[in-house]
């Protein structure tokens, strides 16, 4: 038998599933943004939501709305504010409903 | 949006474990483009190129709606592509599923105006979104797998808060 | 018991076309039509009666010697064809009520039709040569009055013309053969002819022979001399023309049989090779026109032109048989003759009628005009679909069995002890093969186009089956099945009838176990037709049965068909027929040299579009490379001899003198 089969077996590739260890490179994949809440202010999260070219941010009340589902990763809003915001690394975004989609991220950063 | 109760995650979970005994290991996708910019199509092709290989998890590509499965749906859903996607989902025989790929059909980038839909479970009942822009390969395989039961959902527990333990 | 049947008959198209002068009124037309349905019945049964006779009864009408005498003749070769009269004419009077408006254009067209009827009974039954020549004329007379209905629309004139100067043509040909023969035999009587056969010198029989064949071969429809059928066939009233296509051109199969078979004896093998080779070009010319032809009525015309020399390729081969001492594979060919004589009588007709239905349900002929007259015309399209099925010689339908046993004889050409000879009739069973597959394809076409699919035309998509008539085809096709599946049966009586011609004993090598054809010798091959259908019909309904009883109990979802989410699909992303039969014309261009023509808006490439029109038109060759010059030539002539008729008196008491002159000369001496 092949040499690489055994290979493959020791490093736990099993090639009909999904990989269980992801490849070192997808931790540079654009992803949607994580938001720190005690940096969010009134302001800037209007200028956020004034900024997404995706319409993915609103803000409701004392939360700004982030719709996963509409999030390009463009890197805007990261862009605008880079201590209040990071790139979540998250990709595997897959979801089975939109309520699954939208998070809510108090603002805690006051007013200004 | 509403949350669902306690019955309706009793069915689902039922529904769950139908569908994957139906399409866990074998399942035909039939892809539909209503207006997008082609760069999902391009990672969805990839998903036939040797290093993620649908073909080793019993995913296929057809074009035949008759033959498929499962409906990916790619593209603001322009409204002059109501009519063919209507058409297309009508001749994929039940049971069917309905998966929406990029941003672009979960109401991104485009606004609802006379030309653009721009959202697809305004149009048909979608049961996997996945989100990006382009979603890479791997987030197709996992939104596939998710929609044929393989895999758990992860981003629903997901808060996108800094920080906190439910964030990555 | 048969002869009193036939007379029913021949008085019952009498009183028809009696009752025919009056369908001004509907009441006439009805009873016309009932009475001439009558006539075809009892022609039927007793031509079903004479054939399992296999004798000849005589019979004489008046007195007098060659005036004022009827001799009639019931022969067994008569009766296959009389049996096919009958069932043509059942059907055609079950269709003419319902087909024909009451008026006086329709009751001269009645009379015309049941005199032919009439005059065609007579030429069957015939049994000396003056009965024959008064019989055979006079249906041609009345099949060109029934021609000549509409006759102010256009190409009615030309198309009876044709039928008639032709018919004329081979008018005198028979008539030469017939003094030829009974000048030599000292007798008018047909029966006496046949006794005196051999007796007559071989050249004399072949000159009759040749004539005969060509005389005959004009109203059968023998290429090259069959222009008149698609000239004439698509203007004659549907039931003309099925009359025609159905019936008349098997008269003149008649007459070359009876000359081959009966009233000539034996002869040398170029007789047989002649007619199986005019039998095999006949086939593929009639087959490769229609192909490529767009009227309905003038395509099936071909289809009988193809049709006749499958018939007659099967009688040429039958007279190379028993000349290479194969009496067996002899009959067993004359056999299949006479049974796809029958067979192709009763689809023939069918399709005719159905054409007829078709074109008063929608006004038109042109096939690519039609489509989707299958959701509108149920009764009609299955009727139809029987018929193509019986003319594609699709199992388990008579043109399949009639067609297969052709084959069967003719891939025994290997017995014949001559190397060339057994070349000869596998090159003509090849070229039989190409025409069924090619046959295949143009009734596939041509149902498919006119059926099946979307209308192509507004008028196509209102043409509805009420008020259309549905018996006489339904009985037609009802024959087809009867014929196919009841083939056994069939193929009894007709030994009966072969063996009345040639008297060969057929029926231990045609019938094994009384359900098994075999042509001829056991360890060649065998089917049953009767066991075949039961088979088919046992899978197609086994499976549906077994679905039908585990089917899941669910709602059942109907969906439109998948069309690739076209916007719109329209009739005009449809087959054509021009279309559909473009392979068989780009391939055969060196015999159609069709006539194309391309308009353009522009022709750069880059330069202002607009519509394209293609017009393409095949060729007539035989009109142009044979009649016309043959025309060009006899006008030529006559211009020559144009000076003797000059109109000028004193030149013709010059003639009255020259010719007193030479009569006492001649006198003298």
């Amino acid at each position: 038998m092949a040499l690489w089969f055994f290979r493959g077996l020791g490093r736990q590739v099993v090639t009909t599933r999904y990989p269980s260890v992801l490849d070192p490179w997808t931790a540079a994949l654009p992803t949607p943004p994580s938001f720190v809440p005690s940096r969010l202010t009134t302001e800037l999260v209007h200028r956020l939501v004034e900024s997404c070219p995706s319409g993915a941010l609103r803000q409701e009340d004392r939360e700004l709305v982030l719709d996963v589902g509409a999030c390009t990763a463009c890197g805007t809003c990261q862009r605008i504010a880079p201590d209040a915001i990071t790139a979540s690394g998250v990709f595997e975004l897959a979801a089975t409903s939109c309520a699954h989609l939208v998070k809510r991220v108090p603002i805690r950063g006051g007013d200004k | 949006m509403t949350v669902p109760g306690h019955e309706e995650d009793r069915l689902a979970a039922r529904l769950a474990g139908d569908i994957h005994g139906l399409f866990g290991r074998s399942l035909h996708i039939r892809t539909i483009d209503t207006g997008s910019c082609a760069v999902c199509e391009s990672e969805i092709r990839l998903l036939l190129a040797p290093h993620y290989d649908l073909h080793r998890l019993g995913l296929f590509f057809t074009p035949a709606p008759r033959h498929a499965d499962l409906l990916m749906v790619t593209g603001p859903v322009v409204r002059v592509m109501e009519l063919p996607l209507a058409k297309t989902y009508a001749a994929m025989p039940e049971p069917k599923l309905v998966v929406a790929v990029g941003a672009c059909p979960l109401g991104g980038v485009f606004d609802e105006d006379e030309i653009v839909r721009g959202r697809l479970d305004q149009v048909l009942p979608v049961d996997v979104f996945i989100p990006g822009c382009p979603p890479s390969p791997l987030a197709l395989l996992q939104g596939l797998l998710v929609a044929v039961g393989r895999l758990a959902e992860k981003v629903g527990a997901l808060s996108f808060v800094a920080g906190e333990e439910t964030s990555k | 018991m048969s002869a009193p049947l036939l007379w029913a008959a021949g008085i019952a198209w009498i009183l028809a076309a009696g009752l025919g002068l009056g369908a001004s009124r509907r009441v006439f037309l009805w009873a016309a039509g009932a009475v001439s349905a009558a006539g075809g019945a009892a022609c039927l049964v007793g031509g079903v009666l004479l054939t399992m006779r296999g004798r000849a009864t005589a019979t004489v009408l008046g007195a007098g010697d060659v005036v004022g005498r009827l001799d009639l003749r019931a022969a067994p070769l008569a009766s296959a064809f009389l049996v096919l009269l009958g069932l043509v004419t059942l059907a055609i009077g079950c269709y003419a009520p319902r087909y024909h408006k009451p008026g006086r254009g329709t009751a001269a067209y009645l009379c015309a039709y049941n005199l032919a009827a009439l005059a065609s009974l007579a030429v069957l039954v015939a049994g000396d040569v003056t009965t024959f020549l008064i019989a055979w004329e006079s249906m041609t007379l009345a099949c060109s009055l029934v021609i000549l209905r509409h006759w102010r629309r256009a190409g009615v004139r030309e198309g009876a013309f044709l039928f008639l100067a032709l018919g004329e043509v081979g008018f005198a040909m028979v008539v030469a053969a017939f003094v030829i023969l009974a000048t030599h035999a000292h007798s008018l009587d047909l029966s006496v002819i046949a006794a005196h056969a051999q007796s007559i010198p071989i050249g004399w029989r072949s000159t009759a022979f040749v004539l005969a064949l060509l005389g005959f071969g004009f109203k059968a429809g023998l290429a090259p001399l069959h222009i008149w059928l698609p000239a004439a066939h698509p203007v004659a009233p549907a039931d003309g023309s099925a009359y025609l296509s159905g019936l008349v051109i098997k008269l003149g199969v008649y007459g070359v049989m009876l000359f081959g078979f009966e009233l000539l004896g034996h002869g040398p093998v170029w007789w047989g090779l002649l007619v199986m080779a005019l039998g095999a070009f006949s086939a593929l010319i009639g087959i490769l026109y229609a192909v490529v032809e767009r009227d309905l009525k003038r395509f099936l015309a071909y289809s009988s032109v193809e049709n006749v020399g499958i018939i007659m390729t099967s009688v040429g081969a039958s007279m190379t048989f028993s000349y290479y001492h194969q009496p067996v594979l002899g009959a067993f060919l004359l056999l299949v003759a006479l049974y796809h004589v029958v067979n192709h009588g009763t689809y023939k007709t069918l399709l005719f009628l159905e054409a007829g239905v078709v074109e008063h349900a929608s006004g038109i002929r042109d096939l690519d005009r039609l489509g989707g007259l299958v959701h509108h015309m149920r009764a009609s399209s299955v009727i139809s679909l029987v018929g193509t099925l019986g003319i594609a010689a699709l199992p388990p339908l008579n043109g399949f069995v009639s067609e297969w046993m052709l084959f069967e004889g003719l891939f025994q050409g290997f017995r014949v002890h001559s190397h060339v000879v057994g070349v000869l009739i596998l090159i003509a069973a090849a070229t039989i093969g190409l025409t069924a597959g090619l046959a295949v394809l143009a009734f596939a076409r041509a149902f498919g186009i006119a059926f099946l699919g979307m209308p192509r035309s507004a008028e196509a998509a209102r043409a509805t089956e009420t008020g259309q008539p549905v018996l006489g085809p339904g009985l037609l096709a009802a024959a087809c099945v009867a014929l196919g599946v009841g083939a056994p049966a069939v193929l009894v009586a007709l030994d009966h009838v072969v063996r009345g011609v040639t008297g060969v004993q057929l029926r231990p090598v045609l019938l094994v176990s009384n359900l098994t054809v075999i042509p001829g010798h056991t360890n060649f091959s065998g089917f049953s037709p009767t066991y075949l259908a039961v088979f088919l019909v046992a899978v197609t309904v086994v499976p549906i049965a077994i679905y039908a009883a585990s089917r899941p109990r669910g709602a059942t979802q109907r969906v439109p068909v998948w069309d690739g989410g076209l916007m719109s699909y329209r009739a005009r992303m449809q087959y054509t027929a021009t279309t559909f039969s473009n392979p068989v014309r780009v391939t055969f261009q060196r015999l159609y040299r069709p006539d194309i023509h391309i308009d353009r808006a522009s022709d750069d490439p880059a330069g202002s579009s607009g519509p394209v029109h293609y017009r393409t038109k095949v060729q007539p060759i035989f009109e142009q490379y044979l009649y016309r010059p043959i025309a060009r030539f006899v006008k030529a002539f006559a211009r020559l001899l144009q000076p003797i008729q000059s109109g000028d008196v004193n030149q013709y008491l010059l003639y009255i003198l020259v010719v007193l002159v030479v009569a006492y000369l001649v006198y003298a001496w």
